[in-house]
């Protein structure tokens, strides 16, 4: 398994965009990782990088209620993305809700649905699913 | 006749002198036949068939002569004595009179009694000869259709039923008392057009139905009308309609039967809006429960995940960074329980006592409170509002309401256009409406609609957005009866509707 790259962290909470770059940083074994605190500017950089094909991010972990751009237009706007190399996206949210966890899972773009603390079970589980990703 | 019998002179002897054909009358064509003085009331006689008729078998018979009187009514004999007497001095009158008897078993004979005075000579004799034909079936078929009649009407006059028809071009033809005096008018509703008494808005529901009518004659069919009842109020009847064929087969007329439904329809409203005030708390319950998840969660995920890092921080220098996003962390969740403090303050009090208030004079108060951003930002105000437009309010929500809204327009003022804020206000059948109108930045509504008036919902890359001001508002707004709306076009302005509900 290569050394992933880039991951984008999605969240409009400064704190926890903070919290969330340190541990993936650390745990995930990120080499860098860039916070982003709306979902347009996201994108919008996301569209740059897969048009120029440089820095593309290995993984995007996206929160779900932020303003400008819900979480899920931004995975509508993703999945019409032309894509050279695959990008996994995690979900880490603090939502409880049924439906959200439901509703995640008919986007094929989305490898992981999260709650909120990303503590060491998540942590754990993220690993796995990105070796196991990674592998396929 | 008479020439009959002059043609058969011994038929007439037989009948004036043969007994057997003289018995043979009185037995078949009487009940009863009847003698009485009339110069001695007290003395009479009556034959067999009357006994018969009254229930006595021939040796049940009283002995006594004068028995007969005990079987009539005192009161009808009174009244035959005066026939009988006034027959005596104009032989020209006819004597016919029903006597009421008391059958042997205790029930009352009606004998219709047709008499002939025969008066003697010199005065000295004077005989009431009477024939008795019992009436006791005919009676009692006059009393059961008296009792039917009597039944009807009261039916028809009951005190919870209207009934009435009308003719084909639906002009009155009949009314019961109860419609007319429910509806304050005169029996001489006769006549005129009954589409006129139905209020203007359900008449076109009465001629569908009326149609139906001519179409399917026999098939009742329903509808509810509503009439102004005499004291002015509107009332909501239930009506079945149904058409009444003439002989041809064609309508002549239409029997409408109602009744109110004033009650039920009210009871109806009111449970219909129980439901959705219920519907919109259970709504309201189901957002709070995800913001506590959401916000307090995302919270409490931070403090978290802050202790752990700060435990686990090697450097004196990331020890301070952890230690002061805890100190800021800390701040929000309690900036979060007091913003969730709020709204559960509105939603618990449903009922805070109302107060009639002058809508310019708040208007002003929330604009002077205002006053200084509005200047540093050189925002134009125009107001029109009549300084005696009177709203009845929770004057504290009224406050936030116009505060909120008035601070979003000068938060989300356009930045390449001098910008202003124009409050209006107008009275409609409903009560009062408030728009505020801006020039500012605008919300995309077809992507935002569904989402404007929810809880952390922010639709501007704003810093200080919270996202439940204009929750607060559609809540304020709501637990007064009223309703809000927004209008909005990005880089054009926004709009925002209040209807204000006065009576509640």
């Amino acid at each position: 398994m290569k050394v992933p790259d880039l991951a984008y962290v999605v969240e409009d909470d400064r704190i926890t965009a903070v919290i969330t770059k340190v541990i993936v940083k650390k745990e995930l074994c990120f080499r860098a990782v860039q916070t982003f605190s709306n979902r347009q500017q996201a994108f919008d950089q996301l569209k740059v990088a897969v048009q120029k094909g440089a820095n593309v991010p290995d993984l995007i972990l996206l929160d779900l209620n932020m303003p400008l751009m819900d979480g899920w237009e931004f995975l509508d706007a993703f999945s019409t993305l032309a894509l050279a190399q695959r990008i996994r996206v995690f979900i880490l949210t603090s939502s409880i809700q049924p439906e959200d966890a439901e509703k995640a899972t008919h986007y094929k773009e989305v490898k992981g649905y999260f709650s909120k603390p990303l503590g060491k079970d998540n942590v754990q589980r993220m690993q796995a699913l990105l070796s196991e990703v990674g592998a396929a | 006749m008479s020439t009959f019998i002059e043609q058969h002179p011994e038929l007439a002897a037989s009948i004036t002198q043969n007994s057997v054909i003289y018995d043979f009358l009185q037995n078949s064509l009487t009940d009863g036949l009847w003698y009485w003085n009339l110069l001695s009331p007290t003395e009479g006689w009556v034959n067999a068939t009357f006994w018969q008729t009254l229930g006595y078998a021939a040796d049940q018979v009283p002995t006594d002569f004068a028995a007969w009187r005990a079987c009539i009514e005192p009161i009808d004999l009174a009244a035959a004595w005066q026939q009988a007497e006034a027959c005596l001095q104009d032989p020209t009158l006819r004597f016919d009179l029903v006597l009421r008897c008391t059958h042997r078993q205790g029930s009352p004979v009606w004998l219709r009694c047709r008499a002939i005075v025969l008066r003697g000579d010199s005065d000295r004799t004077a005989w009431l000869v009477g024939a008795l034909v019992d009436v006791t079936k005919e009676k009692h078929r006059e009393a059961y259709a008296q009792e039917v009649a009597t039944h009807y009407s009261s039916i028809l006059s009951n005190q919870s039923v209207y009934i009435l028809k009308t003719d084909a071009q639906g002009n009155y033809t009949y009314v019961n008392d109860f419609f007319c005096e429910r509806f304050g008018w005169e029996h001489d509703l006769i006549g005129t057009s009954s589409l006129l008494s139905i209020i203007e808005e359900d008449r076109p529901k009465c001629l569908e139905v009326v149609m139906q009518c001519f179409q399917a004659p026999e098939v009742p069919h329903q509808v509810i009308l509503r009439k102004p009842y005499r004291d002015g109020s509107i009332k909501a009847n239930h009506w079945e309609f149904k058409g009444l064929l003439g002989e041809g087969g064609e309508l002549v007329e239409i029997l409408c039967v109602g009744y109110d439904v004033t009650l039920l329809l009210e009871n109806l409203h009111r449970a219909q809006h129980l439901l959705d005030v219920t519907s919109q708390q259970n709504l309201r319950l189901q957002n709070f429960a995800y913001i506590i998840s959401h916000n307090i969660r995302s919270h409490s995920a931070n403090l978290t995940s802050l202790v752990q890092l700060l435990a686990e921080a090697k450097s004196k220098v990331q020890k301070t960074m952890f230690l002061q996003m805890l100190t800021t962390s800390t701040e929000q969740l309690a900036d979060t329980i007091v913003n969730l403090n709020d709204i559960v303050t509105i939603n618990n009090n449903v009922s805070k006592p109302k107060a009639a208030r002058s809508l310019k004079t708040d208007i002003d108060k929330a604009l002077e409170a205002l006053s200084v951003l509005i200047h540093q930002h050189n925002i134009s105000v125009e107001v029109d509002v009549a300084p005696t437009l009177i709203v009845t309010v929770v004057p504290a929500y009224l406050d936030s309401i116009l505060l909120n809204l008035i601070s979003n327009a000068v938060k989300y003022r356009s930045l390449d256009r001098p910008a202003f804020i124009r409050l209006r206000a107008q009275i409609n059948p409903m009560g009062v409406v408030l728009t505020v109108q801006d020039n500012g930045r605008g919300i995309d509504l077809v992507r935002y609609r569904s989402k404007l008036f929810g809880m952390y919902k922010t639709f501007h890359d704003n810093e200080d957005a919270r996202g439940v001001g204009l929750f607060i508002t559609k809540n304020q707004v709501e637990a007064m009866q009223g309703t809000i709306q927004a209008e909005s076009e990005v880089g054009v302005g926004s709009t925002f509707t209040i209807q204000f509900h006065e009576s509640a």
